[in-house]
């Protein structure tokens, strides 16, 4: 089994009467990449904070890579992270920052100029290397922080919201570097990010926060099903043969048709998932086409619309946005 | 990406854990090419130096017509000199952290394993060259005014010796406040208000006499050590005469950088003002 490389037990932080982060405990292993999911004001920047030693948490304990939170330089020397809204020195070339940070993190001089160069390279940025980093897209400054996160090759590498601002190029350059980073760099990622088609792309496992508390974790299907959320789908007919289908679906228990288009043939349906998350609806939906089916209707198509990470996510932070 | 091959690479790259120079030389070394190479420090000296060729030129007149002794001279270029090196060390202190976070820079460098006690005394030995660099620039006005008497390499050694005293002292003030401050601007202010509060009572034509008048000024570190730059200078007086005048700034040195150095990895932090973290 692989190592458990990031720890939290009831990790707390206050601010005066207001509490940040509430109780958080989960565990990270080596090689996983997890989702940190939440509204905005959830905790997420907060956790990555206490966990990489910025702020000291108000209770509660962690462990990153087996070194406890009471060592905070030596969890610094074991960690890489993209902080949310990160800045850049403008005046530095990408070369000079990466150089600096990496001599920051001990190494010699020449050793320094190696690690920036090849990360550069790795980046896509060794084109740029030498120009400053005002001259830097958007883009390039995100994957120059990753790269400025990787300088002294960490067990955990936190990113806080890597995507944000970037165009769908940009965007999928960086998560393919996610991915790498977990795959073959052998790394823990904890991904903080709003936009979770990444989460369900990337992530093996996801931690949803709101106000604070943990309110779901696991694996992305897991969570999913947890959620119960309400699932729909969208079931075409041919045209005449609507007023059948609907008949039949209303004898399915659970469903419940919400729509129809008598002149598209389309029928709009909702169930239930289990409440106790142990079903995925995959029942209710063969329970459904079976009866249309056996009301002899052709289905020219049948989709299912819910049942996705955003679900979870809305259902589980009540309203999703605040 | 990387292969097995290229993190065994990595690993022997990363491998020292020993760091081979302490955090604060390279944080005082970046810095300080900053300042250099991106163009501030040279901007400031420049300035420095117009302003010291407007007092030179003008003391060097009034020598001539006799409304200014030569003495008299070289310690008013001297201490202008000191007054703005010290002042432009404290603006570059003052935007030390607060400018940082207010560029979003300094979550960056809290996350690397260099103690934030290092990172505050890197800052303040690269804006410690700025002094150095006003001194330097000093010296060519300080040798033309004080030709003939024999009081170049004095002064010039006594200005090193008090301003470097001052120059540290209101290093340490200034990143207290850039520490503490909500932004950078109210660092900024704050800062050059307390310069100016300091350097007032040196400015003033008459000023409290009698014994109140020497306890402020002897309290006054930049008063103070000002007062001594014009004791030896144009009063003559030796060196160890009038060294009790050294006291305060002596004294502002000690307090400020032990509470900089001690008070470091508490107030250095993403958020500024005084409540907690």
């Amino acid at each position: 089994m692989r190592p458990v490389t990031l720890e939290a037990k009831q990790l707390t932080k206050r601010y005066g009467a207001r509490t940040a982060v509430d109780g958080l405990s989960f565990t990270a292993r080596q090689g996983d990449v997890v989702g940190l999911l939440g509204p905005n004001g959830a905790g997420k920047t907060t956790t990555i904070r206490l966990l990489t030693t910025v702020l000291t948490p108000s209770a509660g304990e962690f462990s990153v890579a087996g070194v406890p939170g009471s060592r905070p330089a030596e969890i610094r020397r074991r960690v890489g992270v993209l902080p949310e809204s990160a800045g850049y020195p403008g005046n530095q070339t990408g070369r000079e920052y990466l150089r600096y940070h990496a001599r920051l993190f001990g190494l010699p001089r020449p050793d320094a100029e190696r690690v920036a160069m090849r990360l550069l390279a790795e980046m896509g940025l060794d084109g740029r290397a030498g120009s400053r980093i005002a001259s830097y897209s958007r883009g390039m400054r995100q994957r120059l922080g990753i790269a400025r996160a990787l300088v002294n090759d960490p067990a955990v590498v936190f990113l806080d919201e890597p995507t944000l601002g970037l165009d769908p190029a940009g965007q999928r350059q960086v998560l393919g570097i996610v991915r790498d980073i977990a795959q073959r760099g052998g790394a823990t990622v904890v991904l903080s990010t709003h936009t979770l088609p990444e989460v369900e792309e990337v992530c093996s496992s996801v931690l949803i926060l709101d106000r604070g508390k943990v309110v779901v974790a696991g694996s992305v299907g897991d969570v999913t099903a947890a959620a119960a959320a309400r699932r729909s789908a969208r079931l075409r007919v041919p045209v005449g043969r609507v007023g059948g289908a609907g008949e039949a679906l209303a004898g399915v228990p659970g469903l419940r048709v919400d729509a129809v288009d008598d002149d598209a043939g389309v029928l709009r349906v909702s169930f239930d998932a289990d409440p106790d998350g142990r079903r995925s609806g995959a029942a209710d939906l063969n329970d459904a086409l079976r009866a249309v089916l056996r009301a002899d209707v052709p289905v020219l198509s049948f989709e299912v619309e819910g049942a996705r990470l955003s679900d979870a996510f809305l259902t589980m932070t009540r309203e999703g946005v605040r | 990406m990387t292969t097995s091959v290229d993190r065994q690479v990595r690993d022997t790259e990363t491998r020292p854990a020993v760091r081979r120079d302490p955090g604060w030389t390279v944080v005082a070394a970046q810095e300080s090419r900053d300042l250099w190479l991106g163009g501030r420090g040279l901007v400031l000296v420049f300035a420095v130096s117009v302003l010291l060729s407007v007092v030179t030129y003008m003391a060097a007149t009034n020598q001539v017509l006799n409304f200014l002794e030569q003495r008299e001279a070289v310690n008013l270029t001297l201490q202008i000199a000191v007054a703005v090196g010290v002042l432009v060390t404290l603006v570059v202190c003052a935007d030390g952290i607060s400018g940082e976070r207010e560029r979003g820079t300094l979550e960056s460098l809290l996350l690397t394993p260099v103690p934030r006690r290092a990172i505050v005394v890197g800052k303040a030995a690269a804006a410690l060259s700025l002094w150095f660099a006003v001194f330097v620039v000093s010296i060519p006005y300080v040798w033309v005014l004080g030709r003939g008497v024999s009081l170049v390499a004095s002064a010039l050694l006594l200005g090193l010796l008090v301003g470097t005293l001052l120059a540290a002292a209101l290093a340490a003030i200034g990143l207290l406040i850039s520490a503490v401050s909500g932004s950078n601007k109210a660092s900024l202010s704050v800062s050059l208000f307390l310069l100016l509060a300091l350097f007032a009572p040196t400015q003033l034509p008459g000023g409290p006499k009698g014994w109140f008048g020497e306890v402020l000024l002897r309290v006054n570190p930049v008063a103070s050590a000002l007062h001594y730059i014009g004791a030896v200078l144009v009063n003559g007086h030796g060196w160890t005469r009038d060294l009790s005048y050294l006291a305060s700034p002596l004294a502002a040195v000690v307090i400020a950088g032990g509470a900089l150095v001690l008070a470091g990895p508490r107030i250095v932090r993403l958020t500024g003002g005084v409540s907690g973290e």
